[in-house]
């Protein structure tokens, strides 16, 4: 294995900076990687010459914040341009929601740097030593492949089930579950509201039997609401359930055990809120999430528009960790625009969720020809419940003139990271 | 005899793999020989289109696992691409093949006929079969001719719970199951380096060693025309 002693001492220090040292810390790392693109990497020295900023004039992060940012197209369009001869000899690809995929270059360094956040966010959550960890697939996402290396250096046990993350392995991985029994788990929160899905048939086992002996459950590819997470907890009987998130383009966040919000790896990545002016909003004002990787390897982003929606949490968590901390709320693709406001499937779930007899049900924005009728639609799984209270919650707290629910009975819509659909693609009851 | 101190299960159809101190290096050579075996130059960008539990893939790079010194990537002095083989990925690997030219695309059987007509829908059928190797992955023999699908260039015998792994070899077609890593008695194959289950070759013919300057001490796999998809 890799010698990781001094990276390791490097990031225990990392989380005791002062906010000052931090950002004197990053200001440099950024020096560092915008001079290594500059020179390494033609795409970004175009780029930069024609917006006349160069890494010598770095000096803060307001100096940064002058870089241009740059698009998924930009870099699709770039190709070999886009190069860095350090990118490394793994690729993974980015899930093509907003279009083409994006092949992801991941070297030996890079992800040293990504394991040690990893080791980190699993502390968090709970890992100890000697436990075995049920992971997600180690080619689903960069981010999962180091996940297999920190299990392995916190001292535990890595086990794998047979097939992928769709509805269609849950049997895959309750048998793994069931075999191995794991004290740690991570997977997507669309599979595990799948496996409780699936449990509700008569001849299956209820699922808290079969997490029974799990300690802590890490979900990505869904923003959690309180309520969503208190759910997963209580169906499943686990001590915890943990929200880590991060992108293919080098976001690494991990919740701690106080939930307030998944906290920045901040010697990994520079994230930053940008309004549709290009400016950065205040913490608890939701923006575009861009990334920045502090990594010289693998491919290089440097303000990379992203497109989720995503907001800094206000003030300091009382858990002691000095990194700041970020929800992402969803994407384009997890969001319809009704007149002027763009609302997430999260912000709907919010709503309905207030209903306790609605939570777990899946909830689809259904994304109107015109969006300036200022009509929310949203589809819900199950019978009607309290259609008229819905309809008024949906309406005050989203700030929409008129919402409508469509309630769907008897059919049922796999729970999968695709939130919205259009109204040509379904078609709906009647409500 | 049982692997020491697993670290790494895998659940695989049938069975399970588990893998001790040492053990993955052992099966990162293995395949990288495979590919050798099935004519993948050094210096190779290879994209596998499989679930990160099959060896095939998570044995594809050090990146990928701990305790893997070399993976294939490593051991080739090439690329590995990461393509897991649920449906949903499979529809963008078209996109990821306009962008990137790959020496070798290997891929279950099970989603090959998704991706070719994934390949002709976006058309780039045509374009991919002149670019590169198409490796199908199968089980327990090689799949029937299928118009409908874009035509192999190798097959790759996996038997996952044996943990099988039989390349078709560039110079006599049949698949060689190499000697120190497999052994055959009656139709029967078991693995000499992993407690794993032997495994019956259900159909195929059975060649003893001398049968392939290839690799001249192990035993081969053959499979009449129509088997091998001709």
């Amino acid at each position: 294995m890799r010698d990781t002693t001094s990276s390791c001492a490097r990031n225990d220090v990392i989380e005791t900076l002062s906010g000052a040292q931090l950002t004197a810390w990053q200001t440099g790392r950024l020096r560092e990687v915008t001079s290594h693109a500059y020179r390494e990497v033609p795409f970004y020295r175009k780029l930069w010459d024609r917006a006349g900023v160069e890494p010598g004039m770095l000096r803060s992060l307001e100096d940064f914040a002058r870089f241009p940012t740059i698009s998924k197209h930009d870099l699709v369009q770039a190709g070999d341009c886009w190069t860095n001869p350090h990118q490394g000899p793994v690729a993974f690809s980015t899930r093509g929601t907003s279009g083409a995929p994006l092949l992801v270059w991941l070297s030996a360094e890079e992800e040293e740097a990504y394991i040690q956040p990893t080791m980190r966010g699993f502390r968090w959550a709970g890992f100890q030593s000697g436990m075995t960890a049920l992971l997600m697939s180690p080619v689903w996402h960069r981010l999962a492949a180091c996940e297999a290396h920190a299990i392995a250096r916190l001292g535990g046990r890595c086990a794998f089930f047979w097939g992928s993350m769709g509805a269609e392995f849950t049997d895959s991985f309750l048998h793994t579950l069931s075999s191995q029994r794991p004290e740690f788990i991570t997977t997507t929160a669309p599979f595990l509201l799948s496996l409780i899905r699936r449990s509700h048939g008569a001849t299956s086992r209820p699922p808290h039997e079969l997490f029974k002996g799990v300690r802590s459950v890490v979900v990505v590819g869904l923003p959690l609401t309180p309520r969503m997470r208190e759910f997963l907890r209580d169906r499943l009987e686990v001590e915890d359930v943990f929200e880590r998130g991060g992108t293919q383009e080098g976001a690494a966040i991990d919740e701690c055990r106080l939930h307030t919000a998944p906290h920045v790896h901040e010697d990994v990545c520079y994230l930053e809120v940008l309004d549709d002016a290009g400016v950065r909003v205040a913490p608890g004002v939701r923006g575009r999430l861009i990334v920045t990787k502090l990594s010289t390897a693998g491919s290089v982003f440097v303000r990379y528009d992203t497109e989720d929606i995503a907001a800094f949490a206000a003030g300091e968590c009382a858990c002691g960790c000095g990194f700041c901390r970020l929800k992402i709320y969803g994407r384009p693709e997890s969001s319809v625009l009704v007149g002027d406001r763009l609302i997430t499937a999260y912000d709907v779930r919010m709503c309905i969720e207030e209903d306790p007899a609605l939570l777990g049900r899946n909830v689809l924005l259904i994304r109107e020809a015109n969006a300036r009728a200022g009509v929310l639609t949203v589809a819900v799984e199950g019978e009607a419940r309290d259609p008229a209270k819905l309809q008024a919650r949906l309406r005050e707290q989203l700030g929409v003139a008129t919402a409508e629910v469509v309630w769907l009975g008897d059919l049922r819509v796999n729970w999968g990271f695709r939130q919205v659909l259009d109204r040509r693609e379904i078609q709906l009851p009647r409500s | 005899m049982p692997t020491e101190n697993p670290y790494l299960c895998f659940d695989v159809p049938g069975g399970r793999l588990a893998f001790g101190a040492g053990d993955l290096d052992i099966w990162a050579e293995h395949l990288a020989w495979c590919y050798r075996m099935m004519g993948i130059p050094d210096g190779a960008t290879i994209a596998v289109q499989d679930f990160g539990s099959s060896p095939i893939s998570f044995l594809g790079s050090s990146l990928l696992m701990p305790g893997l010194r070399r993976g294939v990537a490593e051991r080739i002095d090439g690329r590995f691409i990461c393509l897991d083989a649920s449906a949903e990925r499979v529809t963008l690997t078209p996109a990821l093949l306009a962008q990137l030219a790959v020496d070798a695309l290997v891929i279950r059987e099970d989603v090959l006929e998704l991706l070719s007509a994934e390949l002709r829908k976006k058309g780039f059928a045509d374009l991919a079969q002149r670019t590169m190797k198409t490796i199908v992955v199968f089980g327990d023999e090689p799949p029937a001719l299928n118009p409908a699908r874009i035509p192999p260039s190798r097959y790759f015998m996996h038997v996952e719970n044996a943990l099988l792994l039989a390349p078709q070899c560039v110079k006599c077609e049949c698949f060689h199951l190499r000697d120190g890593f497999y052994d055959v008695a009656g139709r029967m194959i078991r693995n000499l380096r992993m407690p794993a289950p032997a495994y019956g070759l259900p159909r195929g013919e059975l060649f003893p060693p001398s049968h392939c300057a290839e690799g001249i001490r192990d035993w081969c796999i053959g499979w009449s025309p129509r088997g091998r998809g001709m």
